[in-house]
């Protein structure tokens, strides 16, 4: 159990004789927050909120110029002698009322004093701007007067009606998105095309616009005023934005999750109307506008407005949903509480959830968001670094001070000067240095099981192209192609009627010739010699033919597999000599070619490579195992095959100018390995797939620090 | 005719900055480890030596020609300027002779030296007997020929009734209104006393004089708002008028470590008595439902934060027997709060060492000091608990209308500067809060006091039975012993334990306080006897009786170690004192409240089997376990001063709309 602050306080004397109360103008709503009733205190003009229990408001609302805070504690104190503050609590509560700008009080306050508070809050307004430069806000204008005026048409549509307009209109946009999604697919390539980027900027900023003033009349509609609206500087774009935080005193929750959804809602209105203009569009601007605004519309809903990971409209939404008003620092609180009690052995501390169940929305939520905003924000950063490089280095310096360097400063100042700790400090201290010493020695030291993937292609070990070596029609198959061949095998017939033609020809040739030298036999023999080396030369020709025709019947060259996709077709098609008629593989072994980039060939260099495993496209859940691999220890830029290049789909990009697509941009390195004959795996030759090399384990950090090397490198010549 | 100016002046005093946190305090740290290197002390001999070479000059001037050349060098301070430093040594010089002549006292060299520390606003380390208070009256001397007001703060109204009579004639022959201010004063003659241009009072009457003058002014107790009503309404009669003092302008505070720190956030408070029968009814209550509790078992405690935490079984206890308390009361949350605090009176508060008993009511004594302080009370609760416990007649609480602790009130001062025997160990504590370097005067002759090594023993009993064989021992070399205990009950109990040995001793405590001042000057007679509580009679010297310096001297006994290393070098301190001989030595023992409070929790049952003869022979580790325990409890000190402070800060902060607490 926690102690609860001191009935009485030493302090008690500087405000029992003060007459103070509430600011006249502060409005007081009653909101329930997970089952329990709770007082929102509002001032109207600030904009600022605060939260009190019954028992604190049963003694605020009493205070009153006409009586001193003594008076009315004990007035309190009488009618709740358990429940009503302490004096220490009344303290408390009068200082932070103060400090919200809720109080009136009647004496001249210590004007040194507030000025060097106006002083602080200025000096901190400034460091938030700065430090959250990516979502900086500038208030430019009051926009209640036109909302009041517009109301009463817009307002109608805050309705019933406007609700089932609304669910036909984007009903029937949906049915246009799904009518054409493939053609919405195939645009989504260009659409951060350096053409597009003006066309995208400014459907953003339409639609941005929509979207808030549909926070402001949802607002409006249900009462609460909106004074500012302004510019915010997302990630340096600048969008509109409004301030709708007078919805935070609205009793109902669903006003006020409403009023967080209305950007949203009115948001895809517009791009279900855009859909519909794109739909009936050729290519051209206000196409392309229609296009952006619906991608827009819900690419940014899903990634950032909805999302309660981030501090959009989601957050606000989920924290109305789950009734836990400042979601973000209550998670924040929670996980400090976690620590502080368990890490720390502070044992007093007041559990900031009143339920183990709030207990782990908050506490999931705070790492959930923490991890989220880190991903998104390093992702962006990446993608604005690629473009402008000098920006990008700004961002991220900004961003290692705002989540690297003030974390770190702040829990050392924590540390070493959080009264909280006073006690425990040493414990604190030494938990935490452990903790971090561990998390680094840990990463250093500790290997972890260590892999990389890389495209190849499956090749025959042993394999021969069957060429045909003599020109002629195909005929007819004489054997399967897929079939198991021996080395002499037939497999393909052609007939060749010139070649036919040809043979008898020189067959003629020679038997008139032998004619001949029988005749010189007899009458001139002083001829036979010259005859006898036409004989000579008749013979070769026709035995060359003899062998053509011989080749007529192509034959496997060896023992295998003989492969032709295209097989069947042949017979009929005329066959050029030296033509491609398929190869012959020999299915008892095959090896595997992987393409390692420059960035991983180090860590394969100068180590036996182990066991790899391979994954064939489209055979993901086989494994196969490869074994005895090398590193060719030469560059390369040819690709094995077309299929590993990014023309045909494949993973390796290919040289812009190269319409083979077998050139790689980058050179690379080949990895040759022997696959293990699996039974149920069809392997086929020149199939393309992912190895896996398994490294000897390695730390993580080491890994990670020449990850980044290489990014940078890569990326930057850094 | 009181001009705005003047009236401007009369409220002026300094804005204090907010402590240095974090790295800005580690910063300002070095700095003030800077400003207290020893090359300091070079300068201030360099000067000294400046001045002792131009006194020769003043010697031989008739006594109207001196005062006509001190007269000249009030005007040139009244005017005030870059140079003064350079006119400093030749003013100094004529000071000293007109001290030689008006009090027969002449400023040794390290007295100009402390002067000058002072006059630049450092805390001067200077040894007792050395001659503080001639050394204050000359930097008050300089001080208050700028016609600002000088206080000078000592510890209690004999001293400030005795220098102001003793330097009187000095004051005036330099042309200085010296004044003084009593506890007995009644508004007019306080008035008086702080219109002089110095005026000798003692710490509480100070703060209290101020923060009545705060009560008195309420919201124009800051001087540009006082202007700006007189602008706006001319010729009306201001609050200023019944305001007694002149603004915070320079201090020169005697014992300044005792003042400045030990006392430091005590706060001195201006109250009224308030009838409160329910919290009355309700600590009696509490007190009665508490006797059936027992420690361990409902209840546990914490000793090094004086905490106390109820077990299962303790609150399954209370939740039957509570019913009776009244209404207020009966809820958990405030029922556990009233319990506790009966069971911290219960555990925490001891008769005869936090407090005593005096006329049926309960007197606090001060556990640093052994001093008593009437007329102060425990927060609301925790002194009618105490009472509750001793079955007394259960007082009402008080009603606090103003409170300013020493610390926030000495931080006001445009210019402060203190005079203390011991200060190097909280010489950053001095800087932290008061921006006071400390610097060391050394004494004008060596110290020759002889140190013994601390005898550490196993137990209490042991312990004692050593001290008093020690004292029996140097009583036969005819010695007078100094016996310094830690509370009013220990030193009855020892004056027990040496009266049995036939030996005649002196008790000095806090209950006997009347006759502290005999006592002490006394102690130095041969075979003398006396046992004091720590601080007990400081400020008076001990001087040795005839022949005792033969024989070797005062001996100092220290019973246990202090929490603070300066009151442990206080006590030792009263042996051999300008030069004479003396000897010192602390008896401690393991079961001493300084190892059990301050070491570690883990740590101090494996430094108690630590192997300890019962001669008092102990190995290094143990001694450094004393050493640890004494910086531990130190360092939580400072820190609660510290935090005293910063809260005080964010009250003013927070609740700035009810107006300072200083205007």
């Amino acid at each position: 159990m926690t102690d609860a602050p001191p009935t009485f306080s030493e302090s008690w004397y500087r405000v029992a004789q003060q007459r103070v109360a509430l600011r006249s103008a502060v409005q007081v709503h009653r909101q329930n927050f997970r089952g329990e009733r709770w007082y929102v205190l509002q001032n109207p003009f600030t904009n600022q909120f605060f939260r009190l229990r019954p028992a604190a408001y049963e003694f605020v609302i009493r205070l009153n110029p006409n009586r001193t805070v003594e008076e009315v504690w004990k007035e309190c104190i009488e009618r709740a002698p358990d429940d009503a503050p302490g004096q220490e609590a009344v303290l408390q509560l009068l200082s932070q009322l103060y400090h919200a700008n809720l109080l009136q009080y009647s004496g001249a306050a210590d004007a040194a004093q507030l000025f060097k508070r106006y002083e602080k809050t200025r000096k901190r307004e400034l460091r938030g701007r700065l430090l959250n430069v990516m979502f900086m806000r500038i208030p430019l204008l009051d926009p209640d007067r036109f909302l009041v005026r517009t109301l009463p048409f817009v307002g109608k549509f805050i309705s019933a009606v406007g609700a089932v307009l609304w669910f036909i209109v984007v009903g029937l946009a949906l049915k246009v998105v799904a009518d054409n999604f493939p053609a919405l697919r195939s645009e989504a390539q260009g659409i951060l095309a350096p053409s597009n980027l003006i066309l995208l900027y400014v459907s953003l900023v339409f639609l941005k616009t929509f979207h808030e003033f549909g926070h402001a009349y949802f607002c409006r509609k249900f009462g609460g005023e909106v004074h500012v609206m302004g510019v915010l500087f997302m990630i340096f774009t600048p969008t509109p934005y409004v301030d709708a935080t007078s919805s935070w005193g609205f009793r109902e929750r669903w006003k006020r999750v409403m009023v967080g959804l209305a950007g949203v809602i009115v948001e895809l209105f517009v791009a279900a109307l855009a859909t519909f203009v794109w739909a009936k569009t050729g290519p051209g601007t206000v196409h392309a506008i229609a296009y952006n605004m619906m991608f827009i519309a819900s690419v940014s809903a899903i990634v950032f407005n909805l999302n309660p990971l981030l501090r959009f409209d989601g957050y606000y939404i989920l924290s109305d949903l789950l009734g836990i008003p400042n979601l973000s620092q209550q998670a924040n609180r929670q996980l400090r509480y976690w620590a502080e009690k368990h890490l720390y052995g502070l044992k007093k501390e007041q559990n900031p959830s009143s339920n183990p169940r709030e207990a782990a929305w908050l506490g999931f939520f705070g790492i959930a968001s923490g991890v989220y905003r880190v991903f998104v924000f390093a992702g962006v950063l990446l993608l604005v670094a690629d473009s402008f490089l000098l920006i990008g280095i700004l961002m991220a310096a900004v961003c290692a001070v705002a989540w690297v360097v003030v974390p770190i400063w702040k829990l050392t100042n924590y540390l070493a000067s959080s009264p909280r700790l006073h006690r425990h400090r040493v414990r604190a201290v030494s938990v935490t240095s452990a903790l971090a010493g561990i998390v680094v020695l840990f990463l250093q030291f500790v290997p972890f099981p260590y892999h990389f993937r890389a495209p190849g292609i499956v090749w025959s070990r042993q394999w021969t192209e069957v060429h045909s070596e003599t020109a002629g029609r195909a005929l007819r198959l004489l054997s399967p192609p897929g079939s198991t061949v021996t080395l002499g095998q037939p497999l393909l017939e052609l007939t060749s009627p010139e070649l036919e033609l040809e043979w008898q020809a020189a067959r003629a040739r020679r038997d008139e010739v032998e004619t001949r030298i029988r005749q010189a036999l007899q009458e001139a023999v002083p001829n036979l010699e010259p005859l006898h080396r036409f004989l000579e030369s008749a013979n070769k020709s026709l035995a060359m033919l003899e062998d053509q025709r011989s080749n007529l019947v192509v034959r496997a060259t060896q023992a295998g597999i003989w492969v032709n996709p295209h097989a069947t077709e042949l017979p009929g098609r005329w066959i050029a000599r030296g033509a491609n008629l398929g190869a012959i593989i020999d299915p008892s072994g095959f090896q595997f070619l992987a393409v390692v980039g420059p960035e991983d060939v180090d860590r394969l260099f100068g180590r036996e490579l182990g066991p790899a495993e391979m994954r064939l496209l489209g055979q993901a859940g086989r494994v196969l195992n490869v074994t005895g691999s090398r590193v060719i220890p030469a560059e390369r830029r040819d690709l094995p095959s077309a299929a590993l290049g990014w023309l045909a789909g494949g993973p390796v990009r290919t040289a812009s100018d190269d319409s083979q697509g077998t050139r790689a941009a980058e050179p690379f390195f080949e990895v040759r390995g022997n696959v293990e004959n699996a039974d149920d795996a069809t392997l086929l030759h020149g199939r393309a797939g992912r190895v896996r090399f398994d490294l000897p384990s390695q730390p993580l950090l080491p890994r990670w620090m020449r990850s980044l090397r290489q990014l940078l490198q890569r990326r930057y010549q850094l | 005719m009181i001009t705005p100016t003047d009236e401007y002046r009369r409220l002026g005093y300094r804005r204090p900055e907010p402590l240095p946190r974090g790295l800005d305090a580690g910063v300002n740290g070095m700095i003030g480890r800077y400003r207290r290197r020893s090359g300091v002390l070079r300068e201030l001999r360099r000067e000294a030596d400046q001045v002792d070479a131009m006194s020769a000059e003043y010697k031989d001037l008739t006594n109207p020609q001196l005062q006509e050349r001190l007269l000249a060098f009030r005007e040139r301070f009244r005017r005030g300027g870059k140079d003064l430093e350079a006119v400093r040594p030749a003013a100094l010089a004529a000071i000293r002779e007109a001290a030689h002549r008006q009090t027969g006292l002449r400023p040794f060299p390290v007295q100009l030296m402390g002067a000058l520390a002072l006059h630049r606003g450092w805390l001067a380390e200077m040894a007792t007997g050395e001659g503080k208070t001639l050394t204050a009256s000359l930097a008050a001397i300089l001080w208050g020929w700028t016609r600002h007001p000088c206080h000078v703060v000592t510890v209690n109204d004999y001293l400030v009734q005795r220098d102001s009579k003793w330097f009187g004639p000095l004051y005036q022959f330099c042309g200085i209104r010296a004044g003084h201010v009593t506890a007995d004063m009644k508004p007019d003659e306080r008035r008086r006393g702080y219109d002089c241009d110095v005026t000798y009072t003692t710490s509480k009457e100070v703060v209290a004089d101020f923060l009545r003058d705060c009560l008195h002014l309420a919201a124009l107790r800051h001087p540009t708002r006082l202007l700006i009503r007189r602008l706006l309404r001319p010729g009306g009669t201001t609050a200023a008028a019944g305001v007694v003092m002149r603004g915070l302008h320079s201090a020169i505070v005697d014992e300044a470590d005792s003042v400045l720190i030990d006392e430091a956030v005590t706060p001195l408070i201006i109250s009224s008595m308030e009838k409160n029968d329910s919290l009355r009814e309700a600590v009696q209550t509490a007190a009665d439902i508490t006797d059936g509790l027992n420690l361990d078992a409902d209840y546990q405690i914490d000793l090094r934060y004086r905490e106390v935490e109820l077990t299962e079984t303790g609150r399954a206890k209370l939740a039957e027997r509570c019913s009776v308390l009244p209404g207020l009361w009966r809820g958990p949350l405030r029922r556990f709060e009233l319990i506790k605090q009966a069971l911290v009176a219960r555990e925490f508060f001891h008769l005869g060492k936090q407090y005593i008993l005096q006329d049926g009511r309960v007197v606090i004594v001060d556990e640093f000091t052994g001093r008593q302080m009437p007329n102060r009370t425990w927060r609301a609760g925790l002194h009618q608990a105490i009472e509750a416990k001793e079955r007394l007649n259960i007082s009402d609480p008080t009603d606090t209308l103003a409170r300013l602790s020493f610390q926030r009130y000495f931080r006001q001062y445009f210019r402060l500067a203190g005079m203390t025997g011991t200060a190097r160990e909280a010489a950053g504590e001095f800087w932290h809060i008061y921006g006071l370097p400390v610097v060391r005067i050394p004494p004008n002759r060596p110290c020759i006091r002889v140190q013994h090594p601390d005898r550490i023993f196993p137990d209490q009993t042991s312990k004692w039975e050593a001290v008093a064989a020690e004292v029996q021992q140097l009583h036969k070399a005819g010695r007078p012993v100094l016996v310094g205990t830690r509370s009013v009950e220990v030193s009855e109990r020892l004056a027990e334990v040496i009266a049995a040995k036939g030996l005649d001793c002196h008790v000095l405590n806090a209950v006997r306080h009347d006759t502290e001042a005999v006592i002490v000057a006394c102690a130095g007679e041969a075979g003398r006897i006396t046992i004091a509580t720590n601080m007990a009679g400081r400020g008076t010297d001990i001087k040795l009786g005839h022949g005792v310096a033969a024989s070797g001297g005062l001996a100092v006994i220290a019973t246990e170690r202090h929490e603070s290393g300066r009151v442990d070098r206080q006590l030792f301190g009263r042996a051999a004192r300008q030069g004479d001989p003396g000897s010192a030595q602390a008896f401690v023992s393991m079961e001493d409240e300084l190892l059990r409070r301050y070491l570690p929790k883990r740590v101090y049952p494996w430094v108690a089997r630590l192997p300890v003869s019962q001669e008092g022979r102990a190995g290094p580790t143990v001694r450094a376990a004393f050493a640890l325990a004494q910086r531990n409890a130190q360092s939580a000190a400072f820190k609660m001063r510290q935090s005293v402070l910063r809260m005080d800060d964010w009250l003013d902060d927070s609740l700035s709309f009810a107006g300072s607490e200083m205007g």
